[in-house]
């Protein structure tokens, strides 16, 4: 059955001293579809690879289930595994690459080609047995890979970028059937990947990685609305990061100067007896936009003026970038509310928040 | 695998003999002597030579002298014994043209010399055959001279120097001297016909340039084709290798010119490292037995050493069984030649290559 | 995934497998490329016949009545066969090639894919080192690795032992197995393997389920190299054979000094016959052709 997996400080490091993992830290719970995601080189692979085996941690443990799995070699984890370009075996048919995993563990002919069968009709390729995986198309090797791995009835299921070489449908597709059957099975299911669109939509909970160490992990809401690194906050869709010294509006409450005449109000969250320099986020479908001198004027430290530059049209929303009149740039995203609604370049604007929606970050 | 060779005759048996040898790393010896027999390991040729050998000559020595003769015929047979100890030599007998054992006497691989008390038919052989210009023995020898088509009206031969003449321009055949006996002791030959004698090399040099255009080649038995397909009307040939073909009507004779013929001796030597001494020496009058000696030139056609050989009329008329005609043998200073083998290899390339 | 009921993906998985055979290459043997191609032809048939002229020289001398190679041939004969087949000597030599060749074929083959495995996969230091010394019997001439290993044998006192002959042949058909299975493994993805590993192989039936099939047609291809050098070996074996137990190519070399006949052309006709026989029985037993199409 499904199992938990508690990463427990682990590094690695390679001759040379590069350290690939440094020090991560992560529980992942039962049936939950765990994504590891940040750019390339960020770790998030390795220590996949420390968890089915495939390297050795330098230091730290991994525990399945609370029993200490982190020197028992990779044959004997009991875990499925789909690999980037899925790596099914070119020599066997279908039906074989399927089956290997049951044969290893030694189960009889007939219950092997009852499984094999099974796991064919889930994933939808029954009648494509004696196939051999160069005749299949990208995304029915991809299915013959997640069959192979889920007809072990593994603990756990482990993806290495599983759906980085198909087309773009395709790829959404496979997502929601890949989340479905996640759901399904109740897999505990620890996903790689570097595109965060996937990792947001498809995963319970994201630890985000950059170079070697887990930077947040929370649900896709948590992750992306309260960001709690400059890192995070930048790389999980589009924002606007500001820096400054911390000071107080008129009104004496928290705020930040950015410099260049623009004070930004701090949430009410934010620590009003602290000094010193600070980062805010401040996602762009948080401001609001309105034609110049409309606005009754918000108070300090929640509006701005300034001058649409360009428009990027979206579809369902546009966003625009802002020159500010003290010289900073600001993404502002609005929902498409209809033609007569949109800005064109060189309208004058005026911008407004709420200082709630600011999140502080950590450096 | 063993199915997909098929054909092959592989047995079952000699299979797991070669795979026992392998293992236990011996050679699974095809004939097993009893295990205490002496072995007396020799060289010798193939061909019609070791076919008798093998099926006569050698087993009855065998019997007779409890012992195992172990008969290396794969060339070369100088460098194995220079490159195996002097203490533990490869061969015990060394069987081989005079030119090689010259070399070999020169290295301390061979005696120089055998022992007429130990080789007690040494007693009988003709004086060339243990001349100084022989280390060991001699126990056969062939002629050097020329060998002709009879079916071209080239007329009656009786010189040397008929080589020369531009008429065989275009058939005339020698050898890479090099590589080859026959070759280098016609080499020699050239010397005594134009100039002051064997050693006179620029003599030889200009007798040779003048030969031109010729065929060489480097085998003897290369030249019996080339003469008994016609591609050659007049070439330098042993007698032997004529012979051979005696009955087959072939349209080719030897001829011995008058200056003389060159001999072409089959030398045995004994390796003074050698740990059966005695069997060596055993060996070495039983090759100059009167019959042993009958047998082996009467299948070969070399002309025996030892003077109470008696053949048969064919062989008595051809061969050189005769002090008379043993007086014809020109015999070649090989000490000589080889000392300076590399300066003639060198110029007669030049000649030849030109 | 069988609750998908909005998008039908084998639709587009289908799709996709078409427009992948769609876009394999067209023939285009149209335009100015047509006279390339009738170049292209005389150039392979000029090298056939290049390769090919000697073989039949040398069949043509096989069945020549005459003992000597004569043009054109005055006719056709089996005597050299019949003389050939007859002779104990060699008949001795043919079965003890054989014997040699597959002794030679099967350690080279098993020393030779083992050493490429540690090397591609071993992480050794110096192992471009290695593999230069590996390769290197291919450039010393033969001829000195078999006075060497003769004068090794003397100076071991162990004679001239058949495993001895074999272990020289090994030594210059090893490279020919080393490279043709470093071959494949340079284009091997690790990921089978671990992907078996992952899927409950231990490392030994990993090796036999999935890596030794995928090196397989390398190694046979090295294999059947050190077969046949193996069997035609002149310079290493002349050297090394024992008296009594002579290689095929040895007693043809010294049947070559006295008797110049069509023998050595039926010897020849029946090695290159026996190589063939090995390389299709090779084919068909162990099968080249189900791993060529990866």
């Amino acid at each position: 059955m499904s199992a938990s997996i508690e990463i427990a400080g682990v590094s690695k490091i390679y001759d040379g001293g590069v350290r690939a993992v440094d020090a991560v830290a992560m529980d992942i719970r039962q049936g939950e579809f765990f994504s590891l995601l940040g750019p390339s080189g960020c770790g998030k692979t390795t220590t996949l690879r420390i968890i089915a085996g495939f390297e050795t941690p330098s230091s730290g443990a991994i525990r399945v289930d609370g029993a200490d799995i982190t020197h028992v070699p990779a044959h004997k984890r009991d875990m499925g595994m789909v690999f980037q370009n899925y790596a099914l075996f070119p020599h066997r048919t279908v039906a074989e690459n399927v089956a290997f995993g049951l044969r290893m563990r030694g189960h009889d002919k007939a219950s092997i080609a009852t499984k094999v069968k099974a796991a064919l009709a889930m994933v939808e390729l029954s009648g494509l047995e004696d196939r051999r995986p160069a005749q299949l198309s990208g995304g029915q090797q991809q299915r013959v890979a997640l069959a192979r791995a889920i007809v072990i009835a593994p603990r756990v299921l482990l993806c290495d970028e599983p759906l980085g070489a198909l087309d773009k449908k395709l790829r959404q597709q496979m997502q929601f059937e890949l989340k479905q059957l996640q759901k399904k099975l109740g897999l505990t299911l620890v996903f790689v990947t570097h595109d965060q669109e996937e990792a947001l939509a498809m995963s319970d909970r994201i630890a985000v990685m950059n170079g070697g160490r887990v930077e947040q992990v929370g649900t896709p809401a948590e992750i992306y609305n309260q960001p709690t690194t400059r890192f995070v906050a930048d790389f999980i869709g589009d924002t606007n990061i500001f820096r400054g010294e911390r000071t107080t509006t008129g009104a004496g409450a928290p705020a930040l100067d950015v410099g260049k005449g623009l004070i930004l109000a701090l949430p009410p969250s934010a620590d009003a007896q602290g000094a010193g320099a600070l980062s805010v986020a401040l996602r762009p479908e948080k401001i609001r936009l309105s034609p110049r001198g409309d606005a009754a004027g918000g108070a300090a430290g929640t509006c701005a003026h300034g001058v649409v530059e360009n428009t990027n049209f979206l579809g369902g929303a546009v966003l625009y970038r802002i020159t500010l009149e003290g010289a900073h740039r600001i993404l502002v995203q609005q929902p498409n509310a209809g033609t007569s609604h949109l800005f064109i370049p060189g309208n004058g604007v005026t911008l407004d928040w709420t200082p709630a929606d600011l999140v502080v970050l950590e450096d | 695998m063993m199915k997909a060779l098929g054909s092959t005759r592989l047995s079952r048996r000699r299979f797991l003999a070669a795979g026992a040898s392998l293992a236990i790393g011996a050679i699974a010896a095809p004939h097993v002597a009893r295990a205490d027999d002496p072995v007396l390991r020799i060289t010798g040729w193939g061909g019609k030579w070791g076919d008798v050998m093998k099926a006569e000559i050698g087993p009855a020595f065998e019997s007779e002298f409890k012992c195992k003769l172990q008969t290396d015929s794969a060339f070369p047979y100088l460098p194995k014994l220079q490159a195996s100890s002097r203490s533990a030599p490869i061969y015990d007998v060394l069987h081989t043209n005079s030119n090689e054992q010259w070399a070999a006497a020169e290295m301390g691989l061979v005696e120089p010399k055998v022992d007429p008390k130990l080789v007690p038919n040494l007693a009988d052989v003709y004086p060339y055959a243990v001349s100084d210009k022989i280390v060991g023995v001699s126990i056969f020898t062939s002629a050097i001279g020329l060998g002709m088509r009879t079916d071209k009206g080239y007329g009656s031969i009786t010189s040397w120097k008929e080589l020369w003449d531009a008429k065989y321009n275009g058939v005339r055949g020698g050898y890479v001297i090099p590589v080859n006996s026959l070759g280098q002791a016609f080499l020699m030959m050239c010397g005594t016909l134009f100039g002051k004698g064997q050693t006179d090399l620029d003599a030889a040099y200009t007798a040779l340039e003048k030969l031109k255009p010729i065929k060489i080649v480097d085998f003897t038995g290369a030249m019996e084709k080339m003469l008994l397909s016609g591609e050659v009307g007049l070439c330098v040939i042993h007698d032997s290798g004529i012979y051979r073909y005696d009955g087959q009507n072939q349209p080719t004779d030897f001829i011995a010119p008058s200056e003389g013929v060159l001999s072409l001796e089959q030398v045995l030597t004994i390796t003074p490292g050698s740990k059966v001494k005695e069997l060596a020496n055993a060996y070495v009058n039983y090759m100059l037995r009167p019959e042993v000696q009958k047998r082996l030139a009467e299948t070969v056609w070399y002309s025996p050493a030892n003077r109470k050989v008696k053949l048969d009329a064919k062989y008595d008329a051809k061969l050189l069984t005769t002090p008379e005609k043993v007086s014809k043998l020109i015999q070649v200073d090989w000490k000589w030649y080889n000392e300076r083998k590399d300066e003639i290899d060198q110029r007669v390339n030049r000649i030849f290559r030109a | 995934m069988g609750t998908s009921a909005a998008h039908n993906p084998s639709l587009a998985s289908d799709r996709e497998a078409a427009s992948r055979q769609a876009a394999a290459p067209a023939h285009a043997a149209v335009g100015p490329r047509h006279y390339g191609r009738y170049v292209y032809l005389a150039i392979n048939i000029a090298i056939l016949i290049f390769l090919l002229a000697p073989i039949a020289v040398v069949v043509v001398f096989a069945l020549n009545p005459t003992p000597f190679i004569q043009f054109p041939p005055v006719g056709v004969s089996l005597r050299w066969f019949e003389k050939f087949f007859a002779s104990r000597d060699f008949m001795h030599a043919l079965g003890f090639s054989l014997e040699v060749a597959l002794f030679t074929t099967v350690s080279a083959t098993i020393l030779g894919a083992s050493a490429a495995l540690a090397l591609a996969r071993g992480n050794l230091p110096g192992a471009r080192l290695i593999v230069v010394v590996m390769l290197s019997p291919l450039m010393l001439p033969a001829i000195l690795t078999g006075l060497a290993l003769f004068q090794t044998y003397v100076l071991l006192d162990v004679g001239r032992p058949t495993w001895g002959l074999v272990a020289g042949h090994t030594l210059v058909t090893l490279p020919y197995v080393v490279r043709t299975t470093l071959a494949v493994l340079h284009n091997f993805d690790l990921r089978l393997e671990e992907a078996a590993r992952n899927l409950g192989a231990s490392p030994a039936r990993t090796f036999f389920e999935v890596t030794l099939p995928l090196i397989k047609p390398g190694v046979l291809a090295g294999a059947i190299f050190a077969f046949i050098v193996s069997f035609d070996q002149f310079p290493v074996s002349l050297f090394l054979v024992s008296p009594g137990n002579e290689t095929l190519p040895v007693t043809l070399f010294n049947y070559l000094k006295f008797d110049l006949d069509g023998t050595i052309g039926a010897a020849s006709v029946v090695s290159i016959v026996l190589a063939f026989l090995v390389v299709i029985g090779l084919d068909r037993t162990v099968g080249l052709r189900s791993y060529v199409k990866l």
